[in-house]
Protein backbone atom coordinates (compact mmCIF):
# COMPACT_ATOMS: atom_id res chain seq x y z
CA UNK A 1 0.00 0.00 0.00
CA UNK A 2 1.44 3.52 -1.01
CA UNK A 3 1.77 5.88 1.42
CA UNK A 4 1.38 8.94 -1.15
CA UNK A 5 0.66 8.16 -5.12
CA UNK A 6 1.25 10.98 -7.63
CA UNK A 7 0.18 10.15 -11.10
CA UNK A 8 0.99 12.77 -14.08
CA UNK A 9 1.30 16.00 -12.33
CA UNK A 10 1.05 19.00 -14.43
CA UNK A 11 1.23 23.02 -13.24
CA UNK A 12 1.73 25.54 -15.05
CA UNK A 13 2.44 29.48 -14.44
CA UNK A 14 1.32 31.08 -17.19
CA UNK A 15 3.40 29.97 -20.08
CA UNK A 16 5.77 28.28 -17.95
CA UNK A 17 5.33 24.36 -17.09
CA UNK A 18 6.51 24.37 -13.71
CA UNK A 19 5.43 20.75 -12.65
CA UNK A 20 5.82 18.71 -16.34
CA UNK A 21 4.11 15.36 -15.81
CA UNK A 22 5.76 14.12 -12.48
CA UNK A 23 4.59 10.37 -11.11
CA UNK A 24 5.88 9.18 -8.04
CA UNK A 25 4.97 6.69 -5.05
CA UNK A 26 5.88 6.54 -1.64
CA UNK A 27 5.87 3.74 0.59
CA UNK A 28 5.17 3.82 4.22
CA UNK A 29 8.70 4.11 6.17
CA UNK A 30 10.10 5.52 3.71
CA UNK A 31 12.02 8.32 2.88
CA UNK A 32 11.64 9.93 -0.30
CA UNK A 33 14.08 13.10 -1.42
CA UNK A 34 12.96 15.21 -4.56
CA UNK A 35 15.97 16.70 -6.02
CA UNK A 36 16.77 19.70 -8.27
CA UNK A 37 18.42 23.53 -8.44
CA UNK A 38 16.47 26.75 -7.26
CA UNK A 39 13.32 26.40 -9.84
CA UNK A 40 13.06 23.56 -10.70
CA UNK A 41 9.79 22.96 -9.77
CA UNK A 42 10.29 20.93 -6.08
CA UNK A 43 8.48 23.44 -3.84
CA UNK A 44 5.83 23.79 -6.68
CA UNK A 45 5.51 19.81 -6.79
CA UNK A 46 5.34 19.70 -2.71
CA UNK A 47 2.84 22.21 -2.47
CA UNK A 48 0.67 20.65 -5.11
CA UNK A 49 1.01 17.63 -3.22
CA UNK A 50 -0.34 19.60 0.26
CA UNK A 51 -3.25 21.35 -2.04
CA UNK A 52 -1.71 24.54 -0.67
CA UNK A 53 -2.08 25.23 -4.65
CA UNK A 54 -4.33 24.26 -7.21
CA UNK A 55 -2.67 21.81 -9.83
CA UNK A 56 -3.75 21.27 -13.69
CA UNK A 57 -4.06 17.81 -13.87
CA UNK A 58 -3.22 14.70 -12.50
CA UNK A 59 -3.68 12.98 -9.57
CA UNK A 60 -2.77 12.96 -5.78
CA UNK A 61 -3.31 10.80 -2.67
CA UNK A 62 -1.99 10.54 0.56
CA UNK A 63 -2.92 8.09 3.08
CA UNK A 64 -5.70 7.36 0.07
CA UNK A 65 -7.45 11.06 0.69
CA UNK A 66 -7.44 13.53 -1.57
CA UNK A 67 -5.82 16.67 -0.08
CA UNK A 68 -8.11 19.19 -1.68
CA UNK A 69 -11.67 17.87 -0.23
CA UNK A 70 -10.05 15.99 2.91
CA UNK A 71 -8.05 18.48 4.45
CA UNK A 72 -9.33 18.54 7.84
CA UNK A 73 -8.83 14.78 8.26
CA UNK A 74 -5.75 14.62 6.16
CA UNK A 75 -3.60 17.02 8.29
CA UNK A 76 -4.50 15.32 11.92
CA UNK A 77 -1.67 12.89 9.88
CA UNK A 78 0.30 14.58 8.16
CA UNK A 79 3.09 17.07 9.71
CA UNK A 80 4.62 20.30 6.69
CA UNK A 81 7.45 22.53 7.12
CA UNK A 82 7.69 25.11 4.38
CA UNK A 83 11.03 26.68 2.62
CA UNK A 84 9.54 29.74 4.15
CA UNK A 85 7.99 29.64 7.33
CA UNK A 86 6.01 32.47 8.89
CA UNK A 87 4.86 33.43 11.91
CA UNK A 88 3.03 35.72 13.99
CA UNK A 89 5.09 39.40 15.05
CA UNK A 90 5.79 39.47 18.27
CA UNK A 91 5.03 35.64 19.29
CA UNK A 92 7.18 33.86 21.65
CA UNK A 93 9.07 30.30 20.93
CA UNK A 94 6.77 28.50 23.44
CA UNK A 95 3.39 30.35 22.25
CA UNK A 96 4.05 28.81 18.87
CA UNK A 97 4.56 25.46 20.16
CA UNK A 98 1.75 25.20 22.23
CA UNK A 99 -0.58 26.61 19.61
CA UNK A 100 0.35 24.38 17.53
CA UNK A 101 0.09 21.58 19.78
CA UNK A 102 -3.32 22.90 20.73
CA UNK A 103 -4.76 22.10 16.43
CA UNK A 104 -3.89 18.09 17.11
CA UNK A 105 -5.99 15.38 18.83
CA UNK A 106 -3.13 13.21 19.87
CA UNK A 107 -0.01 15.74 19.24
CA UNK A 108 3.75 14.98 20.92
CA UNK A 109 5.03 16.78 23.33
CA UNK A 110 6.33 20.04 22.64
CA UNK A 111 8.92 20.21 25.42
CA UNK A 112 10.49 16.87 24.72
CA UNK A 113 11.03 17.69 20.86
CA UNK A 114 12.57 21.12 21.74
CA UNK A 115 15.05 19.40 24.15
CA UNK A 116 16.15 16.84 21.29
CA UNK A 117 16.77 19.92 19.32
CA UNK A 118 18.68 21.73 21.93
CA UNK A 119 15.86 24.74 21.68
CA UNK A 120 14.38 24.32 25.38
CA UNK A 121 16.41 27.47 26.77
CA UNK A 122 15.14 29.45 23.89
CA UNK A 123 11.34 29.15 24.87
CA UNK A 124 10.77 32.02 26.27
CA UNK A 125 12.43 34.02 23.20
CA UNK A 126 10.59 35.18 20.55
CA UNK A 127 10.80 33.24 17.17
CA UNK A 128 12.14 36.54 15.33
CA UNK A 129 15.28 36.59 17.66
CA UNK A 130 16.30 33.67 17.22
CA UNK A 131 19.40 32.68 14.35
CA UNK A 132 18.37 31.11 10.82
CA UNK A 133 19.37 27.54 12.29
CA UNK A 134 17.48 28.00 15.34
CA UNK A 135 14.73 29.15 13.17
CA UNK A 136 14.89 26.31 10.90
CA UNK A 137 15.17 23.34 13.79
CA UNK A 138 11.93 25.31 15.51
CA UNK A 139 10.15 24.78 12.11
CA UNK A 140 10.98 20.85 11.92
CA UNK A 141 9.54 21.05 15.49
CA UNK A 142 6.66 22.62 13.99
CA UNK A 143 5.91 19.59 11.54
CA UNK A 144 6.97 16.99 14.04
CA UNK A 145 4.10 18.35 16.74
CA UNK A 146 1.17 16.20 15.19
CA UNK A 147 2.95 13.29 16.07
CA UNK A 148 2.28 12.37 12.05
CA UNK A 149 2.51 9.35 9.86
CA UNK A 150 3.99 11.59 6.74
CA UNK A 151 6.15 14.81 6.93
CA UNK A 152 6.90 16.62 4.43
CA UNK A 153 10.56 19.04 4.74
CA UNK A 154 10.85 21.55 1.64
CA UNK A 155 14.74 22.32 2.57
CA UNK A 156 15.50 20.31 5.43
CA UNK A 157 19.10 21.93 6.46
CA UNK A 158 19.34 24.88 5.04
CA UNK A 159 20.71 27.17 7.32
CA UNK A 160 21.79 24.43 9.64
CA UNK A 161 25.49 23.59 11.13
CA UNK A 162 27.13 20.70 10.94
CA UNK A 163 26.77 19.20 14.22
CA UNK A 164 22.84 20.27 13.95
CA UNK A 165 22.34 18.58 10.56
CA UNK A 166 23.70 15.39 11.70
CA UNK A 167 21.58 15.95 15.11
CA UNK A 168 18.60 15.87 12.94
CA UNK A 169 19.53 13.17 10.63
CA UNK A 170 19.60 11.10 13.47
CA UNK A 171 16.66 12.50 14.88
CA UNK A 172 14.62 11.56 11.34
CA UNK A 173 16.54 8.35 11.27
CA UNK A 174 15.03 6.56 14.60
CA UNK A 175 11.20 8.25 13.51
CA UNK A 176 11.59 6.32 9.84
CA UNK A 177 12.82 3.19 12.10
CA UNK A 178 9.16 3.58 13.49
CA UNK A 179 7.77 3.76 10.67
CA UNK A 180 7.21 7.68 9.45
CA UNK A 181 7.15 8.52 6.50
CA UNK A 182 8.98 11.55 4.85
CA UNK A 183 9.21 13.75 2.15
CA UNK A 184 12.23 16.15 1.86
CA UNK A 185 13.96 18.71 -1.09
CA UNK A 186 17.88 18.61 -0.14
CA UNK A 187 20.33 20.78 -1.59
CA UNK A 188 22.60 18.61 0.26
CA UNK A 189 23.83 14.97 -1.39
CA UNK A 190 25.25 13.69 1.73
CA UNK A 191 22.00 14.34 3.62
CA UNK A 192 20.43 12.78 0.71
CA UNK A 193 22.66 9.54 0.83
CA UNK A 194 22.85 9.21 4.42
CA UNK A 195 18.96 9.60 4.79
CA UNK A 196 16.81 8.96 1.46
CA UNK A 197 15.76 5.22 0.26
CA UNK A 198 14.31 6.84 -2.93
CA UNK A 199 14.63 10.17 -5.31
CA UNK A 200 13.43 11.94 -7.94
CA UNK A 201 15.47 14.67 -9.98
CA UNK A 202 13.64 17.33 -11.55
CA UNK A 203 14.88 19.48 -13.88
CA UNK A 204 12.75 22.19 -15.50
CA UNK A 205 9.41 20.62 -13.59
CA UNK A 206 10.25 17.47 -15.55
CA UNK A 207 11.63 14.34 -13.98
CA UNK A 208 14.41 12.97 -15.18
CA UNK A 209 15.83 10.43 -12.80
CA UNK A 210 13.80 8.03 -10.74
CA UNK A 211 15.06 5.58 -8.55
CA UNK A 212 17.29 4.74 -5.56
CA UNK A 213 20.19 6.54 -4.42
CA UNK A 214 22.07 3.24 -5.38
CA UNK A 215 20.82 3.32 -9.16
CA UNK A 216 20.93 6.98 -9.84
CA UNK A 217 25.22 6.36 -9.22
CA UNK A 218 25.30 3.06 -10.76
CA UNK A 219 23.86 4.87 -14.19
CA UNK A 220 25.79 7.73 -14.09
CA UNK A 221 30.01 7.19 -14.79
CA UNK A 222 31.00 8.34 -11.15
CA UNK A 223 31.28 7.01 -7.83
CA UNK A 224 29.31 9.56 -5.87
CA UNK A 225 25.69 11.23 -5.69
CA UNK A 226 26.61 14.44 -5.72
CA UNK A 227 28.62 14.00 -9.01
CA UNK A 228 26.27 11.72 -10.52
CA UNK A 229 23.65 14.44 -9.64
CA UNK A 230 25.40 17.08 -11.82
CA UNK A 231 25.93 14.53 -14.54
CA UNK A 232 22.25 14.34 -14.78
CA UNK A 233 21.06 17.22 -14.05
CA UNK A 234 24.20 18.27 -17.19
CA UNK A 235 25.20 21.81 -14.76
CA UNK A 236 28.77 20.68 -13.52
CA UNK A 237 30.48 23.33 -16.00
CA UNK A 238 27.84 26.31 -15.52
CA UNK A 239 25.97 25.96 -12.51
CA UNK A 240 26.73 25.50 -8.84
CA UNK A 241 24.34 26.88 -7.33
CA UNK A 242 22.72 23.70 -6.30
CA UNK A 243 24.98 22.37 -4.20
CA UNK B 1 -12.73 23.63 22.92
CA UNK B 2 -8.77 23.16 23.22
CA UNK B 3 -7.83 24.92 20.00
CA UNK B 4 -9.77 27.79 20.30
CA UNK B 5 -8.82 28.29 24.50
CA UNK B 6 -5.24 28.21 23.39
CA UNK B 7 -5.21 30.39 20.21
CA UNK B 8 -7.61 32.94 21.62
CA UNK B 9 -5.04 33.23 24.78
CA UNK B 10 -2.52 33.43 22.24
CA UNK B 11 -3.81 35.59 20.22
CA UNK B 12 -4.96 38.11 22.93
CA UNK B 13 -1.32 38.15 23.89
CA UNK B 14 -0.06 39.05 20.34
CA UNK B 15 -2.53 41.48 20.22
CA UNK B 16 -1.89 43.28 23.55
CA UNK B 17 1.98 43.35 22.63
CA UNK B 18 1.05 44.97 19.50
CA UNK B 19 -0.84 48.47 21.22
CA UNK B 20 -2.82 49.32 18.70
CA UNK B 21 -5.64 48.39 19.82
CA UNK B 22 -4.88 48.77 23.33
CA UNK B 23 -4.44 52.68 22.16
CA UNK B 24 -7.49 52.75 19.52
CA UNK B 25 -10.14 50.69 21.55
CA UNK B 26 -9.43 51.05 25.15
CA UNK B 27 -7.40 54.77 25.49
CA UNK B 28 -9.45 56.15 22.76
CA UNK B 29 -13.44 55.69 24.07
CA UNK B 30 -12.15 56.89 27.66
CA UNK B 31 -10.30 59.95 26.15
CA UNK B 32 -13.57 60.77 24.74
CA UNK B 33 -15.62 60.76 27.78
CA UNK B 34 -13.53 62.30 29.38
CA UNK B 35 -13.08 65.42 26.61
CA UNK B 36 -17.02 65.13 26.65
CA UNK B 37 -17.26 65.13 30.53
CA UNK B 38 -14.70 68.34 30.53
CA UNK B 39 -16.37 70.67 28.10
CA UNK B 40 -20.23 69.72 28.51
CA UNK B 41 -19.81 68.52 32.47
CA UNK B 42 -23.48 67.45 33.65
CA UNK B 43 -25.44 70.20 31.43
CA UNK B 44 -28.22 68.82 29.66
CA UNK B 45 -27.68 68.02 26.45
CA UNK B 46 -30.25 70.87 25.30
CA UNK B 47 -32.80 73.22 27.15
CA UNK B 48 -35.10 71.55 28.81
CA UNK B 49 -33.80 67.91 28.86
CA UNK B 50 -34.24 65.57 31.17
CA UNK B 51 -30.35 64.11 30.56
CA UNK B 52 -27.61 65.63 30.25
CA UNK B 53 -25.21 66.31 27.19
CA UNK B 54 -22.76 62.94 28.37
CA UNK B 55 -25.88 60.58 29.05
CA UNK B 56 -27.11 61.56 25.45
CA UNK B 57 -23.25 60.73 23.90
CA UNK B 58 -22.99 57.36 26.09
CA UNK B 59 -24.24 54.95 23.51
CA UNK B 60 -22.34 56.51 20.80
CA UNK B 61 -18.82 56.54 22.82
CA UNK B 62 -19.08 52.96 23.35
CA UNK B 63 -19.07 52.07 19.64
CA UNK B 64 -15.62 53.33 19.18
CA UNK B 65 -14.29 50.56 20.52
CA UNK B 66 -16.83 47.96 18.28
CA UNK B 67 -15.69 50.12 15.08
CA UNK B 68 -11.59 50.17 15.91
CA UNK B 69 -12.01 46.91 16.71
CA UNK B 70 -14.82 45.38 13.98
CA UNK B 71 -13.89 47.30 10.70
CA UNK B 72 -9.84 48.39 11.36
CA UNK B 73 -8.45 45.37 13.55
CA UNK B 74 -10.44 42.54 12.29
CA UNK B 75 -9.54 43.05 8.80
CA UNK B 76 -5.90 44.06 8.95
CA UNK B 77 -5.08 40.98 11.45
CA UNK B 78 -6.92 38.77 8.98
CA UNK B 79 -4.95 39.92 5.68
CA UNK B 80 -1.99 40.59 7.64
CA UNK B 81 -1.97 36.26 8.66
CA UNK B 82 -3.25 36.06 4.57
CA UNK B 83 -0.09 38.36 3.51
CA UNK B 84 2.82 36.94 5.68
CA UNK B 85 1.49 33.24 5.14
CA UNK B 86 0.50 32.35 8.61
CA UNK B 87 -2.73 31.58 6.97
CA UNK B 88 -0.97 29.10 4.58
CA UNK B 89 0.75 27.23 7.37
CA UNK B 90 -2.65 27.09 9.11
CA UNK B 91 -4.09 25.44 5.73
CA UNK B 92 -1.84 22.51 6.44
CA UNK B 93 -3.24 21.99 9.95
CA UNK B 94 -6.81 20.41 10.84
CA UNK B 95 -7.88 24.29 11.76
CA UNK B 96 -11.00 25.20 10.11
CA UNK B 97 -11.33 29.10 8.45
CA UNK B 98 -14.32 29.69 10.60
CA UNK B 99 -12.44 28.71 13.30
CA UNK B 100 -9.29 31.56 12.81
CA UNK B 101 -12.05 33.67 12.33
CA UNK B 102 -14.37 33.56 15.08
CA UNK B 103 -11.28 33.39 17.77
CA UNK B 104 -9.95 37.17 15.97
CA UNK B 105 -13.88 38.12 16.51
CA UNK B 106 -13.77 37.50 19.89
CA UNK B 107 -10.54 38.92 20.96
CA UNK B 108 -12.32 42.13 19.82
CA UNK B 109 -15.77 41.42 21.18
CA UNK B 110 -13.51 41.48 24.90
CA UNK B 111 -11.96 44.66 23.94
CA UNK B 112 -15.41 46.36 22.94
CA UNK B 113 -16.60 44.88 26.18
CA UNK B 114 -13.68 46.31 28.00
CA UNK B 115 -13.93 49.64 26.60
CA UNK B 116 -17.68 49.74 27.47
CA UNK B 117 -16.74 48.98 31.28
CA UNK B 118 -14.31 51.30 31.32
CA UNK B 119 -16.45 54.40 29.70
CA UNK B 120 -19.79 53.55 32.09
CA UNK B 121 -16.84 53.66 34.70
CA UNK B 122 -15.14 56.80 34.41
CA UNK B 123 -18.38 58.41 33.05
CA UNK B 124 -20.36 57.24 36.78
CA UNK B 125 -17.06 58.09 38.73
CA UNK B 126 -15.89 61.26 37.47
CA UNK B 127 -19.00 63.14 35.75
CA UNK B 128 -22.23 61.91 37.94
CA UNK B 129 -22.98 59.77 34.48
CA UNK B 130 -26.57 58.10 35.62
CA UNK B 131 -27.49 54.91 32.85
CA UNK B 132 -31.38 55.77 32.82
CA UNK B 133 -32.49 53.76 30.18
CA UNK B 134 -32.85 49.84 30.08
CA UNK B 135 -30.20 47.56 30.31
CA UNK B 136 -31.69 44.63 28.21
CA UNK B 137 -32.82 46.59 24.91
CA UNK B 138 -29.33 48.41 25.35
CA UNK B 139 -27.56 45.18 24.95
CA UNK B 140 -29.63 43.89 22.67
CA UNK B 141 -28.63 47.15 20.45
CA UNK B 142 -25.12 46.85 21.43
CA UNK B 143 -24.76 43.42 20.52
CA UNK B 144 -26.59 44.14 17.18
CA UNK B 145 -23.81 47.07 16.86
CA UNK B 146 -21.21 44.56 17.29
CA UNK B 147 -22.39 41.62 15.05
CA UNK B 148 -23.15 43.90 12.21
CA UNK B 149 -19.64 45.84 12.16
CA UNK B 150 -17.57 43.14 12.71
CA UNK B 151 -19.51 41.10 9.98
CA UNK B 152 -18.41 44.02 7.73
CA UNK B 153 -14.57 43.66 9.10
CA UNK B 154 -14.93 39.50 8.26
CA UNK B 155 -15.99 39.93 4.88
CA UNK B 156 -13.30 42.69 4.20
CA UNK B 157 -10.62 40.57 5.55
CA UNK B 158 -11.56 37.32 3.80
CA UNK B 159 -11.78 38.32 0.32
CA UNK B 160 -8.72 41.62 0.85
CA UNK B 161 -5.54 40.08 -1.17
CA UNK B 162 -2.97 41.63 1.09
CA UNK B 163 -2.86 43.75 3.64
CA UNK B 164 -2.84 47.20 1.80
CA UNK B 165 -6.03 46.39 0.10
CA UNK B 166 -7.36 45.56 3.53
CA UNK B 167 -5.97 48.75 5.03
CA UNK B 168 -7.54 50.87 2.30
CA UNK B 169 -11.10 49.58 2.40
CA UNK B 170 -11.13 49.25 6.11
CA UNK B 171 -10.14 53.12 6.27
CA UNK B 172 -12.99 53.92 3.71
CA UNK B 173 -15.29 52.39 5.80
CA UNK B 174 -13.76 53.19 9.38
CA UNK B 175 -13.25 56.97 9.40
CA UNK B 176 -16.07 58.18 7.79
CA UNK B 177 -18.18 55.92 9.82
CA UNK B 178 -15.83 56.92 13.32
CA UNK B 179 -16.31 60.15 12.35
CA UNK B 180 -20.03 60.57 11.02
CA UNK B 181 -22.01 58.31 12.31
CA UNK B 182 -21.78 60.20 15.63
CA UNK B 183 -19.54 57.62 17.81
CA UNK B 184 -16.93 60.55 17.99
CA UNK B 185 -18.61 64.00 16.84
CA UNK B 186 -21.54 63.91 18.15
CA UNK B 187 -24.85 63.37 15.76
CA UNK B 188 -26.92 66.30 17.42
CA UNK B 189 -24.54 69.21 17.13
CA UNK B 190 -24.23 68.38 12.89
CA UNK B 191 -26.35 70.39 10.10
CA UNK B 192 -29.19 68.48 8.87
CA UNK B 193 -27.51 67.71 5.84
CA UNK B 194 -24.90 65.75 7.46
CA UNK B 195 -27.25 64.34 9.34
CA UNK B 196 -29.03 63.14 5.98
CA UNK B 197 -25.66 62.00 4.73
CA UNK B 198 -24.90 60.17 8.14
CA UNK B 199 -28.08 58.23 7.98
CA UNK B 200 -26.97 56.08 5.20
CA UNK B 201 -24.10 54.55 7.57
CA UNK B 202 -25.01 51.55 9.26
CA UNK B 203 -23.45 52.53 12.35
CA UNK B 204 -25.32 55.71 12.91
CA UNK B 205 -28.49 53.55 12.41
CA UNK B 206 -27.05 51.04 15.34
CA UNK B 207 -26.27 54.54 16.99
CA UNK B 208 -29.54 55.45 17.38
CA UNK B 209 -30.80 52.41 18.88
CA UNK B 210 -28.29 52.52 21.49
CA UNK B 211 -29.59 56.31 22.62
CA UNK B 212 -32.77 55.73 22.49
CA UNK B 213 -31.94 52.31 24.55
CA UNK B 214 -29.86 54.64 26.96
CA UNK B 215 -32.09 57.36 27.25
CA UNK B 216 -35.20 55.59 27.18
CA UNK B 217 -36.90 57.82 24.60
CA UNK B 218 -38.90 56.40 21.66
CA UNK B 219 -38.16 56.51 18.45
CA UNK B 220 -39.55 56.77 14.99
CA UNK B 221 -38.65 53.26 13.62
CA UNK B 222 -36.92 50.39 15.63
CA UNK B 223 -37.40 48.03 12.45
CA UNK B 224 -35.69 49.86 10.06
CA UNK B 225 -32.43 49.62 11.68
CA UNK B 226 -32.76 46.21 12.81
CA UNK B 227 -33.83 45.01 9.55
CA UNK B 228 -30.85 47.21 7.80
CA UNK B 229 -28.02 45.88 10.65
CA UNK B 230 -28.95 42.28 9.79
CA UNK B 231 -29.12 41.97 6.35
CA UNK B 232 -25.86 43.70 6.07
CA UNK B 233 -24.65 40.73 8.86
CA UNK B 234 -26.15 37.87 6.88
CA UNK B 235 -24.08 38.96 3.77
CA UNK B 236 -21.15 40.03 4.58
CA UNK B 237 -20.67 36.74 7.02
CA UNK B 238 -21.75 34.91 3.87
CA UNK B 239 -19.15 36.40 1.70
CA UNK B 240 -16.59 36.07 3.97
CA UNK B 241 -16.85 32.39 4.82
CA UNK B 242 -17.99 31.82 0.69
CA UNK B 243 -14.88 33.20 -0.65
CA UNK B 244 -12.16 32.80 2.22
CA UNK B 245 -8.48 32.65 0.93
CA UNK B 246 -6.10 30.96 2.66
CA UNK B 247 -3.33 32.50 0.23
Amino acid sequence: METIKINALCKAYGDVQAVNNVSLSVKHGEVFGLLGANGAGKSTTIECILGTKKFDRGQISILGMNPQTERKKLFERVGVQFQESKYQDKITVEELCELTQALYKQPSEYTELLKQFNLLNKCKSQVSELSGGQKQKLFIILALIPNPEVVFLDELTTGLDAKARRDVWKYLSNLKRKGLTIILTSHFMDEVETLCDKICILKKGTCIFYGTVKEAIAGSPFEKLEEAYLWYTDEEDFDYESI
Amino acid sequence: MKVFRTMLKTELKLSLRGMDMFIFAICMPVVVTILLGIIYGNKPAFNGAEYTFLEQSFGAVTTIAICAGGVMGLPLVVSDYRHKKILKRFQVTPISPAMILTVQVVIYVIYSIASLLLIYCVATLFFDFHFIGSWLPFLGSYFLVIVSMFSIGMMVGGIASNIKTAGVIASILYFPMLIFSGATLPYEIMPTTLQKIADILPLTQGIKLLKSTSLNLMIDSVIIPIVLMSVITIICIGVALKFFKWE
